[in-house]
């Protein structure tokens, strides 16, 4: 068993340089997207001896917008709907980090209700997000009923966003100092409702598409990122908890008033595709309880956001403050030189982090596995060109 | 009418904010707690931030082993609860990070991040180092920053020291044009493939029309 | 908006009219006729009670709707009317179409989606029209350094391959386009062409990822082309025959051969699949991996072609399943002997033996391509691997199970000639 490092080096020997005729003939060379139903808005170039992936080069930036360059030329306030398009399924908790950053670098404390509003948004956000990630893992496998179901049950969730801040998918909802608007009435019973429904429907997910035979085979054991690589790797989300490190950042650096609540860290030991796919299952779980508990312990009344100055600005200084989105740790660097607008902006995503790991694990492995990591892997294309 | 209405409105924003809350912050109970909020706002990060009042044992335990392992050539810049920022000349950053991972269990970079400085004509790379294998460590992520001039910005690669920040760095090299010595792949990541510009996150790129 | 040329003159209009009906005239006189006679000399026409159909009388025949009957009458017997009407082409093409329309419709309902709706008035029924005028509106490209003729050959080879299986099925006793003694095996040789189109294709689309489907489709059908014959084996030593009227004939005077070989059935059932490169073992056309397959280089009407054939080949292998295993068209009788019309009697034309046998044939074509469309729903992609370990190792050895069976209800006088079980 080679280690993970000589198998990467060997395929760049194999990639960059020249090698000898008759084994360049073997090689086929697939650039895989941006226009292949299995890439995204990515492509990445493999090259296959027979069936086997013998060399892998993800090449990002195909959506790549310059959102840092755009945030030093906008105030803190004008940031926040550009700042939500990277993942526009993911909104609430794109600007969540982005909000804490810049809270910390003025000083404002956001009032309790608020916090807590912030949190429910964030979960149900999370939950459309992975439902519809799920729904191109199943896609991607083949799976058509799965890609459907998600897509339906997503709307549960939309609705609910949708009538607490009015749009959606692209909500502009968390701002520096709380959330833009207070909760509509009778939005706890409904909220209530759609999650035990969808709780429900959790269970028959997993009757069709986790415990079917042909998914665990075709998942099981392919792909295995074990803990040493995944922690040396810095790879995060739901891809470091499959692989048996029990991080998350709502646990490890509770933000607002997640100390609060009362939720364990699904983390799964195998590390393969089956359990990076099966660990955002978990967490959707966890998240209907999550959301049950915030909506218990809510206040019933009282300030959402804290009141800002036009313009507002801090000090010069810098912040880092990161959340837990729904493809894993997402982190803003936010350095301020006491004008209004950020000096520097730095977003460091989930997806450009995992994505790492991807020619770690393709290498090797058939062409037919290419899918079955490379979307268990939680990558969104946008989020990682920015 | 209005008037008092918009009087009001400040007095009670201002009351709320300052109700002390009672959302302890930071997680790990054995350290003392103190909201980001009180934080006294924090002067220019050029000056060592000296007169913060008291900083977190816990923090103040891991900046003490640098300090002591490194002395005077690594300056630590602040210190604050879950955050601490310490500052290395270019030639020590591999020195340093080595230590940082081996010694004390910081074992991968969240982010990598360029600042382009063009009053001082220098570039301020900024390693984010988070852990994985230490659970006390979890919450904390040390800032790793260093310095370079922008007329020749090249740095040692930290790709040696962890793994993880070879992306990241690729995308500091093409968005802020500091070359990575021993980076295998110096390399266009995210831009256009036709990118004949300077690196577009240097302050000196203008977007067009702004 | 309509429009008219400024130096419009009525009179011009009607001149061009008649100058029009004048050159139509004049080429079918000198062309359209004798060509008519011509084939009239060679064509051997037949005779409908008595006298000879000529042109003549088939007209005056064909005014009056009841003298018309005996011409359909023939007709039927003809071997035309069985290649291109009823167990042939048309038939087949019928339940294409069908199948298309519940698949949709059947996948909707297990996703819980609507499905095709505004298409015809009542849920969507014309989709497949408007989408066939879709696909022959489209422009079809050709890739460049394509190899040409096998690039438009391959499409209609595929078709007619297809429908090549659809002649040797019998749908009702005596309703069977060749009738072969070996139909059994001029079947499987038939399906056997699959593969060669596939790769064909694939190679003559000059393109990587159709390459990699051709080789998938190729190494997918030969692992599952042998577990698919010995599925069909024990059938044959069942009834003792290849020849698949025989094979039903023999079915009805036992009993289904579903019962004393199931797990063939189940074996031909998965084979069929894999034949049909339906999900679960759609890897050659695997959208995630691999784009389209081998029909990613496809465009318009050719696009068209080979799903036509491919919804034409389901019909066939279900309508195999169902002779092979289901007692073909074996079933009560629901038609009374004679029927009464009150205008125009049609009684010559009505047998209820065929209109029985076409029945349930149809029945259980359908219920077979029910099952084989249902695991479309609940079930995602195999791998390669995985599918050729399963064709090689696990399918071979499960018919054998099913042929010692066989030849053990064969030996033990339970089956064969003069078995207990024959009546």
């Amino acid at each position: 068993m080679t280690s993970l490092e000589d198998k990467v080096e060997e395929s760049r020997k194999l990639g960059l340089q020249i090698v000898k005729e008759s084994e360049e003939d073997r090689l086929m060379t697939l650039s895989v997207g941006p226009q292949h139903p299995g890439s995204g808005h990515f492509r990445f170039i493999i090259k296959l001896d027979g069936d086997y992936i013998v060399y892998c080069d993800p090449d990002p930036g195909y959506v790549h917008r310059g959102e840092e360059k755009m945030c030093e030329y906008r105030n803190v306030i004008q940031n926040i709907p550009h700042l939500e398009r990277p993942v526009i399924h993911d909104s609430n908790n794109v600007t969540y980090s982005y909000s804490l950053a810049i809270e910390e670098l003025v000083g404002i404390e956001v009032p309790r209700r608020g916090q807590f509003i912030r949190a429910i948004a964030s979960e149900l956000n999370r939950q459309v997000y992975t439902l519809y990630w799920l729904a191109i893992y199943g896609i991607f496998l083949g799976h058509s009923t799965m890609f459907m179901w998600p897509t339906g049950d997503r709307e549960l969730f939309i609705d609910l966003l949708e009538a607490l801040t009015g749009a959606r998918v692209t909500h502009a909802f968390n701002i520096p100092g709380g959330v833009r608007n207070d909760m509509p009435d009778g939005f706890k019973d409904r909220c209530i409702r759609q999650v035990r429904y969808f709780e429900k429907r959790l269970k028959e997910y997993e009757d069709i598409f986790y415990n079917n035979p042909l998914f665990r085979q075709r998942t099981e054991q392919v792909g295995v990122l074990s803990k040493e690589d995944a922690a040396k790797l810095g790879v995060t989300g739901s891809v470091v908890r499959a692989s048996g490190i029990p991080y998350d950042i709502r646990k490890a650096e509770p933000y607002d008033i997640y100390n609060e609540i009362d939720f364990k860290v699904q983390y799964m030991k195998s590390g393969d595709s089956y359990a990076r796919s099966y660990v955002p299952f978990l967490d959707m779980k966890e998240s209907c309880h999550i959301i049950e508990d915030l909506l218990d312990k809510m206040p019933e009344s009282g300030e959402v956001r804290a009141k800002l100055q036009p313009n507002p600005k801090g000090p010069p200084g810098e912040a880092y403050r990161r959340v837990e989105s729904g493809r894993g740790a997402l982190g803003y660097y936010v350095v301020s030189d006491g004008t209004p607008k950020p000096y520097r902006v730095k977003i460091s995503v989930g997806s450009f982090r995992n994505i790492l790991a991807l020619p770690y694990l393709l290498v090797g492995q058939k062409l037919a596995d290419m899918p079955a990591i490379y979307w268990s892997l939680n990558y969104w294309p946008v989020e990682a060109d920015r | 009418m209005s008037s008092e209405k918009k009087q009001e409105k400040p007095a009670k924003a201002a009351n709320s904010s300052s109700k002390p809350s009672t959302t302890a912050k930071p997680p790990v109970p054995a350290r003392p707690t103190a909201p980001v909020a009180a934080k006294p706002p924090a002067p220019a990060a050029a000056p060592p931030v000296k007169k913060e009042p008291e900083p977190p044992a816990f923090e103040k335990g891991l900046a003490d082993q640098i300090r002591k392992k490194f002395g005077e050539s690594t300056r630590i810049l602040f210190i604050r609860p879950l955050r601490i920022k310490v500052q290395v000349d270019p030639k020590d950053i591999v020195e340093v990070a080595t230590f940082l991972r081996d010694s004390m269990g910081f074992d991968h970079a969240e982010s990598v991040a360029g600042t382009d400085y063009p009053k001082d004509n220098q570039i301020e790379v900024i390693y984010h180092l988070g852990s994985y294998t230490r659970d006390d460590l979890a919450a904390h992520v040390i800032a790793l920053a260093t310095r370079t001039t922008r007329d020749d910005a090249h740095l040692p690669t930290l790709i040696n020291v962890y793994k993880s920040v070879e992306y990241h760095e690729r995308e500091t090299f093409e968005m802020l044009g500091v070359y990575f010595d021993g980076h295998p792949r110096n390399d266009r990541f995210l831009l256009p493939e036709d990118w004949a510009d300077i690196p577009p996150l240097r302050k000196d790129f203008r977007i067009k029309g702004r | 908006m309509a429009s008219y040329p400024q130096n419009f003159r009525f009179g011009e209009f009607v001149g061009s009219l008649l100058w029009l009906i004048f050159w139509v005239l004049i080429i079918v006189t000198l062309v359209g006729l004798p060509l008519v006679f011509i084939v009239l000399y060679y064509v051997p026409l037949p005779p409908i009670n008595g006298e000879v159909l000529t042109p003549f009388l088939f007209l005056t025949m064909a005014v009056d709707p009841s003298r018309t009957i005996p011409i359909i009458e023939h007709f039927m017997t003809t071997d035309l009317f069985r290649v291109a009407a009823f167990p042939g082409f048309t038939y087949a093409a019928l339940i294409a179409a069908v199948t298309i329309f519940v698949e949709r419709k059947f996948l909707a309902k297990m996703q819980l989606r609507i499905g095709p709706l505004y298409a015809g008035k009542i849920e969507g029924i014309f989709q497949l029209i408007a989408d066939g005028l879709k696909l022959i509106a489209k422009e079809i490209i050709v890739p460049s350094g394509a190899d040409k003729p096998i690039f438009w050959a391959a499409p209609i080879a595929f078709v007619a391959v297809a429908a090549a299986v659809v002649a040797l099925i019998p749908a009702a006793p005596g309703y069977v386009a060749a009738d072969v003694d070996v139909g059994l095996l001029a079947v499987f040789a038939i399906l056997g062409f699959f593969p060669l189109i596939a790769l064909l294709f694939s190679w003559a689309s000059n393109s990587k990822y159709p390459f990699i489907g051709g080789l998938r489709a190729l190494h997918q059908m030969i692992a599952f082309e042998i577990p698919f014959i010995l599925s069909a084996l024990s059938v044959v030593l069942l009834s003792g025959t290849l020849n698949l009227t025989g094979i039903v004939n023999s079915q009805i005077q036992s009993y289904w051969f579903i019962f004393f070989a199931p797990i063939s059935a189940f074996v031909f059932y998965i084979s069929s699949l894999a034949e049909l490169e339906r999900i679960p073992f759609d890897l050659p056309e695997a959208e995630s991996e691999i784009v389209a397959g081998w029909l990613t280089e496809t465009s318009g009407m050719i696009y068209g072609l080979i799903q036509l054939g491919s919804y034409i080949k389901t019909y066939a292998l279900a309508a195999l399943f169902v002779i092979l295993f289901l007692g073909g068209w074996a079933g009560p009788d629901v038609f009374p002997q004679e029927i009464e019309t009150p205008i125009i009697n049609i009684a010559p034309l009505y047998d209820p033996v065929a209109a029985n046998a076409t029945l349930w044939f149809t029945l259980k074509t359908f219920g077979v391509i029910m099952l084989m469309l249902l695991p479309r729903g609940i079930s995602p992609r195999i791998r390669i691997d995985i599918l050729l370990h399963t064709g090689w190792y696990k399918l071979i050895v499960l018919t054998f199970i099913n042929i010692f069976i066989a030849l053990a209800l064969i030996y033990g006088g339970i089956l064969g000639p003069g078995g207990l079980l024959v009546r």
